[in-house]
C-alpha cells in the first residue's frame, strides 16, 4: 500500500458564503431531481438536491446501489436531462427547467472529462486516436494533440500502447487510456463513474492518486462514484446518496 | 479530423469487404438482366435488319410472318419486280424446325430464300452463300453444326456450308438458311407421314409455290411508302415498309416478353434496394455501442452522420466495381445475347449511390436517436 500514506487535509465543510469569496465554482446543483418514467411506473431517482463544487476539488459520490449516483453524475454531464431544478457548471448556466445551452455536446467535450466503469473505448480506433479525437473535434492542431497524448500515456505508465487497440489492452491499460483521453481536452471537471471497479486494489488505489494529484496539478473538479471505503481519505468531501438524497458528509481528519 | 469511417472499416476490412461483394453479385444479377432485356430487345430484330429489304409483301389482311401465318404465292414476286422503282425481290419462308445433332435436339428457326437474289445471310463468318438450288444449308454457329457437316433433315441430307453468328429469330432461337425450294419443301411438304396423311384425306394443295412473304428493295430515292400503296390497289396482299414491319415485330412480339423481364428486371432492382438499405442500417446499427461513446464523449451529429455516409457510398461503390466483374464474367455463359453497356452500369451506379445514402439516412435516423447514457455501465 505504498499509496495509502496520510494526506493532510483540513476539515473541508466551508459556508457556501465564505467559499464565494475564496474559491470558484465550477458545479453548482440547486433543487435538481430526476424523476424515470411517468405515472405509476416514475421512479424519482435524485429528489431535489443542492450542492456546490469548487476548483480543485475531488468529491466521493457514495451510496448502495441504485440510490441514484449514477443518474446524479450523468445530470452533471448533460447526458442525463433533469426533471426539474438548476443546473450551472463553470458559471455558465446550462438547466433551469430545462437545457438552457444549445450544445450539450460542444459543452462535454470542451469542459468535462469522462471516465467510466468500463473504459468505453472505440474499438476501432487506436490508442493515439481515442486519446486526441475530442480534442480534434475541438480544433486543436493535431501535432499539438498528438504531443498531449503521448505525454498523457507516459505519464499514466501506458506510453508504449500508442498504435495498440483497445483489444490488445488489459483492463487496467484500457481504464489508465481512458483517463488519458478524459484528461486530452484540458477539462474543467472530471466525472468518473466507479472508474476503478474494474482494477484490483493496488491499481484502483494508484488510479485514485493520479486524479487526486491531477486535480490539485491542474485545478481540476474531480467527482468520483465509488464503493471503495478505502478510497475515502484522498477525497477533500464526501457526497453520501441514498435513496435519491443527497447529503454531504463531514470528513474525520486522519 | 482522424476518419471515423476509413477507421472503422479497415478494423474490420474483411467482413466489409465480404459484404460488398455479397452485394456486388446482388447488382450483377440486376446487370445481367438488363443485359438480358437488351438482348432479347436487340436480338427481335436481327433477323428483320439482316434482310435489308425496303418492303414486305404479305398475305392481305395479315399483319406478316413474325405475327401471325402469312401465306402469298410465289408468283406473286414477278409481279412486284415488274412494278416502277423495285429493284429486286425475294420469296421467303420462315419455319420453326427441330434439327439433331447427336440425337439432341436443338429447335432453330429456318429461313427459305431465293438463291442469287439480293438477300444473303450478313451475319455469314464462315462458309458460303447457299448457291446451290438444292441441299445446302447456312447454320448459325451456336448449332454446333460445323462446316461441311451434313445434317438429315425430313428426308434430305444437307451439307453446312456456311456458318453465321448471332443470327437469331425474332423469339431468339437459332436461325439456319435454306434454298427457297428445299424450304418450301420443308414447310409445306414435311414428311412421308403428312403426305400419306394429305392424300388420304385427299387434299392435293401441297403446292411448293407458296412462300410466307415477298421482300423487296428499291432503287435509291423510291418513296416506300407511297409505292406499298401503289401494290396494296393493284394486287390482292398486303404491303409493309422495313419500318412498319418493325413496329409490328416490337408490339406484337417482344412487347410482352419483353415487358415481362423488364418487370422482373425492376422489382430485382427494387428487391437489391431493399437488401443494400437493410444491410446499411444493419451496419450502423451495429455501431450503436460505438456512436453512443462518441456522443458521450461529444462528437457532434456531423462527426457521425459522416461516418455513416461515406461509409454506406463506399460500400455501395465498391459493391458496383463487384457488380460490374462478376456480370462481365459471366456474361458469356448466357445462351442468349446479354448486351452490358455501360449507360445501364452508370444507370445502376447513381440508383446504387442514392440507395446508399437512403439507407444510411435510415441508419442515421437512429444513430441520431441512440441515448449516449446507453454506452455507460456494462
Ligand atoms: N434509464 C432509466 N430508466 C428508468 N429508471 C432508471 C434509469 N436509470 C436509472 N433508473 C433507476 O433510477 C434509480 C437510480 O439508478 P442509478 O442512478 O443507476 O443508481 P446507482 O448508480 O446509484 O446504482 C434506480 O432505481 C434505477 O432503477
Ligand atoms: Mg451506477
Amino acid at each position: 500500500m505504498a499509496y495509502a500514506q496520510p494526506l493532510k487535509l483540513t476539515l473541508l465543510v466551508p459556508l457556501e458564503d465564505e467559499m464565494k469569496n475564496t474559491s470558484q465554482s465550477v458545479i453548482k446543483v440547486e433543487q435538481l431531481s430526476k424523476t424515470y418514467g411517468k405515472g405509476e411506473n416514475a421512479v424519482k431517482a435524485i429528489k431535489e438536491c443542492s450542492f456546490e463544487i469548487f476548483k480543485g476539488e475531488t468529491v466521493a459520490l457514495l451510496g448502495p446501489s441504485g440510490s441514484g449516483k449514477t443518474t446524479l453524475i450523468t445530470m452533471i454531464g448533460c447526458i442525463t436531462e433533469p426533471t426539474h431544478g438548476k443546473l450551472t457548471l463553470d458559471g455558465e448556466l446550462i438547466y433551469d427547467q430545462k437545457w438552457r445551452i444549445s450544445d450539450t455536446r460542444q459543452l462535454r467535450r470542451e469542459k468535462i472529462g469522462f471516465i467510466f466503469q468500463s473504459h468505453n473505448l472505440i474499438p476501432f480506433l487506436n490508442v493515439e486516436e481515442n486519446i486526441t479525437l475530442v480534442p480534434l473535434m475541438n480544433q486543436t492542431n493535431h501535432l499539438i494533440a498528438r504531443k498531449k497524448a503521448k505525454e498523457l500515456l507516459d505519464y499514466l505508465g501506458v506510453g508504449d500502447k500508442l498504435s495498440a487497440k483497445p483489444s490488445q489492452l488489459s483492463g487496467g491499460q484500457s481504464q489508465r487510456v481512458a483517463i488519458a483521453r478524459s484528461l486530452a481536452n484540458n477539462p474543467k471537471i472530471i466525472l468518473a463513474d466507479e472508474p476503478t471497479a474494474a482494477l484490483d486494489g493496488e491499481r484502483a488505489l494508484s488510479v485514485m492518486h493520479l486524479l487526486k494529484k491531477l486535480a490539485s496539478e491542474q485545478n481540476v473538479a474531480i467527482v468520483v462514484v465509488t464503493h471503495d471505503e478505502r478510497m475515502i481519505p484522498l477525497f477533500d468531501r464526501i457526497l453520501r446518496v441514498n435513496d435519491g438524497i443527497v447529503s454531504e458528509e463531514t470528513k474525520q481528519t486522519p | 479530423m482522424i476518419n471515423l469511417a476509413q477507421r472503422d472499416i479497415t478494423h474490420s476490412l474483411g467482413k466489409f469487404l465480404t459484404t460488398a461483394a455479397g452485394v456486388g453479385m446482388l447488382l450483377g444479377v440486376v446487370l445481367i438482366m438488363i443485359g438480358v432485356y437488351r438482348g432479347l430487345v436487340d436480338d427481335a430484330n436481327i433477323l428483320l435488319k439482316d434482310t435489308r429489304a425496303d418492303l414486305w409483301i404479305v398475305q392481305k389482311d395479315t399483319l406478316g410472318p413474325f405475327a401471325e401465318s402469312s401465306r402469298i404465292h410465289e408468283d406473286v414476286k414477278n409481279q412486284i419486280k415488274a412494278f416502277n422503282g423495285v429493284k429486286d425481290v425475294s420469296a421467303v419462308t420462315f419455319q420453326s424446325l427441330q434439327l439433331y445433332r447427336n440425337n439432341q435436339a436443338i429447335r432453330v428457326f429456318a429461313m427459305g430464300y431465293d438463291v442469287g437474289s439480293f438477300y444473303t445471310p450478313h451475319l455469314l463468318i464462315e462458309g458460303r452463300p447457299l448457291i446451290a438450288e438444292h441441299f445446302e444449308i447456312i447454320v448459325d454457329k451456336k448449332t454446333g453444326f460445323k462446316l461441311h457437316e451434313t445434317i438429315f433433315i425430313g428426308r434430305d441430307i444437307f451439307t453446312v456450308v456456311g456458318i453465321t453468328k448471332d443470327a437469331v429469330s425474332s423469339s431468339g432461337d437459332l436461325m439456319v438458311y435454306f434454298s427457297l425450294p428445299d424450304a418450301q419443301k420443308l414447310q409445306f411438304l414435311s414428311s412421308n407421314e403428312q403426305i400419306r396423311n394429305d392424300r388420304a384425306r385427299g387434299n392435293k394443295d401441297t403446292s411448293t409455290t407458296t412462300a410466307n412473304a415477298i421482300i423487296a428493295t428499291l432503287y435509291k430515292g423510291v418513296n416506300g411508302s407511297q409505292l406499298a400503296h401503289e401494290i396494296e390497289q393493284w394486287k390482292h396482299v398486303k404491303v409493309f415498309t422495313q419500318e412498319e414491319q418493325s413496329t409490328i415485330l416490337t408490339k406484337n412480339l417482344i412487347e410482352r416478353s419483353s415487358k415481362q423481364i423488364g418487370m422482373f428486371t425492376v422489382i430485382l432492382l427494387l428487391v437489391a434496394s431493399v437488401i443494400i438499405s437493410l444491410i446499411i442500417y444493419t451496419m450502423t446499427m451495429g455501431k450503436i455501442k460505438e456512436i453512443a461513446i462518441l456522443k458521450l464523449i461529444g462528437a457532434s451529429n456531423a462527426v457521425i452522420v459522416k461516418m455513416i455516409v461515406q461509409q454506406s457510398v463506399l460500400l455501395g461503390v465498391l459493391a458496383f466495381l463487384a457488380a460490374n466483374l462478376f456480370s462481365h464474367t459471366l456474361v458469356d455463359l448466357f445462351p442468349k445475347r446479354t448486351i452490358l453497356i455501360s449507360s445501364d452500369a452508370l444507370m445502376l451506379l447513381v440508383i446504387v449511390t442514392i440507395v446508399s445514402v437512403l439507407g444510411s439516412l435510415f441508419g442515421v435516423r437512429s444513430a441520431l436517436k441512440i441515448d449516449p447514457a446507453s454506452a455507460i455501465g456494462g
